[in-house]
């Protein structure tokens, strides 16, 4: 049964159940199950065609899933309504514009199906992002169409923003701004966002929640606090004898270096388990944490590992 | 606004954690004295552009150790503690520091007194 209270609505903005997409031999998304609670910041990793835009394609109710529910803002994605999506926001990857209208035309164009258009935010934005109103989309670069892209995915400030690589076209100084507002988004409205991105560093600053997939399947929903208090390096210098050249420990995930000195990249959240392992070893440790770079490569292969 | 809070968010240590530590370092060296209001989850995450989820879970474990206290009008406050407690806040932080150094001293085979004589040297300095 889908829950349609608005208190269910508001405490889990988008939900999954079972979802499995297929494109005829192809299986994009595989038995995912996910629910996002609300005003949280949701980072969406994985390689490339491990299924993140059809995800957000289903969410956003532009693809009908194979099997499986999808309940978007309290409703199933295939029946999103008119008040529904104006709380919706999505910014894709490759937006279609109307490429003969400027930008400025287009932006009206899109105010007049939302009432809830903010103008004051449209003008703060045009101006964070470094973006010419009088601009006809045709003739924009890029990374200029992505910031119309931002734009006319935000401003109606929707309750729940999905962001599919909304920023590899920007320079450095706009994706800042671009984080700082989408936190203003969070902190003012209490809006969820879910975005998926391949810049790691942008993603890092800002997300408190990260999901994972790879190859269609759900491999990791975890808060990214829990993540990275669990990820990390171990430098393992002997002292006594020669380090073995592998390790039975089951969180043990890679090991470099020889019999003097190994640097292992391990999983666990025991506090204690380093010093043990250094213990039983006979070595020195020492432990560092991962970042979200160092972390997305074992984390978008779990399931590749366990096979 | 607690003076100077500088977050790397790249270094894989949580931001919420990273906060908590340099909150405790500024009570414990005095730049946030017993009853300094500090800055609301909104302004703090405003400032540093955090996620307010960092903010309140640093503000939250900070209260629930006691070094933090609500009053009422829900601003939060630093904590009136005893004199004992303020030395081992005080020592916490070099403990840390120095246990690293403990470790790279055995990694170079530096034998312990030499390496005691060396921090008295820097103590001094």
């Amino acid at each position: 049964m889908i829950d349609t209270a608005p208190s269910a609505t508001a405490a889990t903005p988008l939900a999954f159940e079972a979802i499995t997409q297929r494109f005829g031999s192809h299986t994009a998304l595989c038995d995912v199950s996910l629910a996002f609670p609300a005003g949280r910041i949701i980072g969406l990793l994985g390689r490339n065609g491990a299924g993140k835009t059809t995800l957000l394609h289903i969410a956003a109710g532009l693809l009908p899933p194979t099997a499986g529910t999808c309940t978007t803002l309290g409703t199933p994605s295939g029946k999103l309504d008119t008040p529904q999506l104006t709380r919706l926001g999505l910014v894709q990857q490759e937006g279609r514009y109307l490429e003969w209208m400027t930008v400025r035309q287009h932006l009206d164009f899109n105010a007049s199906f939302y009432p809830r258009w903010d103008r004051d935010l449209e003008r703060r934005l045009l101006e964070a992002l470094e973006l010419d109103p009088k601009r006809k989309i045709v003739q924009l670069s890029p990374g200029d169409r992505q910031k119309v892209g931002i734009l006319l995915g935000t401003c109606h400030r929707p309750a729940l923003l999905l962001l599919d690589e909304p920023m590899s076209a920007l320079d450095p100084i706009v994706r800042r701004r671009l984080l700082d507002f989408l936190l203003e988004l969070l902190r003012d409205d209490g809006a969820t966002v879910v975005i998926s991105s391949h810049i790691l560093n942008d993603v890092e600053k800002i997300v408190d929640w990260i999901v994972a997939l790879e190859g269609g399947e759900l491999v990791e929903n975890s808060p990214f606090d829990t993540l990275q208090e669990s990820y990390a390096e171990w430098t393992l210098t002997s002292t006594n004898g020669a380090l073995p050249s592998t390790f039975a420990e089951p969180f043990v995930l890679s090991r470099q270096g020889d019999a003097r000195q190994a640097i292992l990249r391990v999983r666990t959240s025991d506090t204690e388990a380093a010093a043990r392992f250094a213990a039983a070893h006979h070595a020195e440790i020492r432990v560092r944490p991962l970042n979200l770079d160092e972390m997305f490569p074992l984390l978008t292969s779990q399931r590749s590992r366990r096979t | 606004m607690p003076p100077l809070l500088s977050i790397d968010l790249h270094n894989g240590v949580p931001a919420y954690r990273q906060l908590m530590d340099q909150i405790k370092l500024q009570i414990a060296t005095g730049l946030l004295p017993p009853g300094t209001e500090l800055p609301s989850t909104r302004a703090l995450s405003a400032e540093l552009a955090l996620n307010p989820m960092t903010i309140s879970k640093a503000y939250g474990l900070l209260e629930r150790d006691g070094v933090l206290e609500r009053r009422r009008g829900q601003t939060l406050i630093v904590r009136e503690r005893p004199a004992d407690a303020q030395q081992t806040a005080r020592l916490d932080p070099l403990r840390q520091h120095l246990t690293a150094a403990a470790h790279l001293a055995r990694q170079l085979d530096v034998p312990p007194a030499q390496a005691v004589k060396l921090f008295r040297e820097l103590l001094d300095s």
